[in-house]
């Protein structure tokens, strides 16, 4: 037996004391695919918002542990207490970058509304059944002048930063929002003026960097995607490059035609990294972003063709929805909605991405039902990946108005949560046809589900300084 | 006001329910105090999940509808979060009626 595989706890004890972690989190990635257990329940949001089911939106907790009786099952429901939410991105208040900060936890799930602007806090001290602690009504979140918020990153210390991406009338501009460790609005992070449009975010303290990108404005967007807005230039196609430090805007990265509708920002995990990757939805392109000395720069890296589709007036775009980094920062992952294809790249050179494997899961050109004859009625979107990186799983919603347009039969079946075996060594997957978690059979009606998230961290909240 | 069926399909379901609305009342406000349980999000007119379409009638906007586009409005569509009736008024409502302001781009 190798010092590495002790059985008793004092290793780690003694590896955590080594790297002074005695907050949340683990010291390095490595040390996350090394100390973590694999996950034995997902939080995964769950809606009914712009339905007729006369439900609020709620927090599933799914039995993600092959050994349970109730594995695949949603094993509870947290309900929020209003209708009309859309849950649709959520995280920690705390991870990895608060390594060093003692007495943190990441114990508390801050879950916002994006079409309510209401922020909810839940505790998961009992991680199979989380309790809602607080609320944070919409009228604290307008009196800051800003609405729909998006993506929730804890940030050094025990605060939390969300990203807004409109006004308190749902227009332009976006910005973020602060909380302090209580829970409570701490205000507006960045003077107004920095940016226009906003999305998703991601920060790398040890270069002092924050990469944001751009949806559109809340009233833009919200009603459903209309091909006039893109020719109107509605939508957005730049990538901000923050001074994470002084929050002012560094640097604008105008993608052009081929970057339209920046959404996921994801850097390498990491801290010495300095390459990312960014998926534009609308024109299914991957870019990669780097420093180039001084200078951020961002290349097309990945071109997913549209096909021509029976029947249909136009080419389909795979809309490049959602995507990720294995832990590792071997892989890059990432779905086609409406094709109905996850991929897999080797990323071991950050600029040369090379496509190792794919799955087809439902969309508009793979199987309709891959898994035990369940019609799927929508596309892989939202990823999440195990610590380890052997296990990537995905649910299939994007956005209730957004679903209506492109899988209208998504409202009346729920989407499904799926997964896949992935082998890092051989760079490979394989759909796991065991594997179902069903939305649709849900005791207030069917359900869409979106994000996904372990409680131990995952290859989408973790940072390091 | 007419209820939009959940089958899903597109005949519109003739499932009628009569609110009375107070003055400076919206659609949205009187259903639920009549128990009604309408489709909303963002309840400032930006978001459009509220959607309904005025069939008969006249209604205020109590804010500026910023989810709707001219096109919708002309056609008569309405966000019941900030509606307030001038008149009796008859709206289509419900998830199906939202589904209707924008369509797949490329089908």
């Amino acid at each position: 037996m190798s010092d590495a595989q002790q059985p008793d706890d004092t290793t780690a004890h003694t590896d955590h004391e080594e790297h002074d972690t005695e907050g949340p989190g683990y010291a390095t990635p490595q040390a996350a695919i090394e100390e973590s257990e694999p996950e034995a329940v997902a939080y995964v949001m769950g809606l009914y918002v712009g339905t007729d089911v006369d439900a609020p939106d709620f927090l599933g907790v799914v039995d993600v542990d092959p050994d349970s009786e109730t594995y695949t099952e949603i094993i509870d429901r947290v309900e929020m207490p209003n209708r009309g939410d859309e849950l649709h991105h959520f995280g920690w208040n705390a991870c990895s970058s608060s390594c060093h900060a003692e007495g943190l936890e990441r114990r508390h799930l801050v879950i916002p509304g994006q079409r309510s602007s209401r922020i909810h806090v839940v505790d998961t001290k009992n991680r199979r059944n989380p309790e809602l602690e607080s609320v944070i009504e919409p009228e604290e979140v307008f009196e800051h002048d800003l609405s729909a918020p998006h993506t929730t990153h804890c940030i050094p210390d025990g605060q939390i930063l969300i990203s807004m991406l409109g006004d308190a009338d749902g227009d332009l501009p976006g910005g973020f929002l602060a909380l302090d460790e209580n829970f409570e609005v701490d205000g507006r992070w960045e003077s107004p003026g920095e940016i226009e449009m906003n999305y998703d975010y991601w920060y790398q303290p040890r270069h002092n960097v924050m990469v944001s990108s751009e949806w559109a404005a809340p009233k833009t967007y919200y009603p459903g995607f209309d091909l006039d807005d893109v020719e109107a230039g509605n939508y957005g196609q730049r990538l901000h490059v923050w001074d994470w430090e002084n929050r002012t805007v560094e640097q604008t990265l105008d993608l052009g035609e081929e970057g339209l509708i920046p959404l996921e920002v994801r850097f390498l995990h990491s801290p010495e990294a300095t390459h990312g990757y960014v998926g534009a939805a609308m024109s299914s392109n991957i870019f990669h972003f780097y420093d180039s000395g001084g200078e951020w720069r961002a290349e097309k890296v990945i071109d997913v063709e549209a096909r021509e589709h029976d029947g249909w007036d136009m080419p389909v775009p795979g809309l490049v929805t959602d995507l990720l980094v294995s832990m590792d920062d071997r892989y890059l992952f990432f779905s086609n909605w409406l094709h109905g294809d996850v991929r897999m790249y080797d990323v071991s050179d950050p600029a040369n991405p090379r496509l190792a494997d794919r799955i087809w899961a439902g969309g508009h050109f793979g199987d309709p039902a891959p898994v035990q004859d369940r019609e799927l009625a929508g596309g892989p979107q939202m990823l999440q990946l195990s610590l380890d990186g052997e296990r990537l799983y995905w649910t299939t919603s994007l956005f209730s108005s957004w679903d209506n347009q492109f899988y209208p039969e998504e409202a009346e079946q729920g989407s499904v949560m799926l997964k896949a075996d992935v082998d890092p060594r051989n760079g490979s997957m394989r759909l796991d046809e065991e594997f179902l978690v069903d939305f649709g059979d849900l005791p207030d009606g069917p359900a869409r589900a979106h994000e996904i998230r372990w409680p131990d961290g995952d290859c989408t909240s973790d940072v390091w300084q | 006001m007419w209820r939009d069926g959940q089958d899903g399909s597109d005949e519109r379901e003739e499932h009628e329910e009569r609110l009375s609305v107070a003055g400076n009342e919206t659609v949205l406000a009187a259903a639920e105090r009549a128990g009604v349980a309408l489709p909303f999000g963002c309840r400032t007119g930006a978001c459009a999940t509220c959607t309904g379409q005025l069939l008969d009638g006249r209604i205020e906007h109590a804010r500026p509808p910023r989810a709707l586009k001219e096109r919708h409005r002309e056609a008569g569509y309405v966000l019941l979060c900030i509606a307030e009736p001038r008149s009796d008024c008859r709206i289509a409502v419900g998830a199906d009626v939202q589904a209707e302001l924008v369509s797949n781009p490329w089908r």
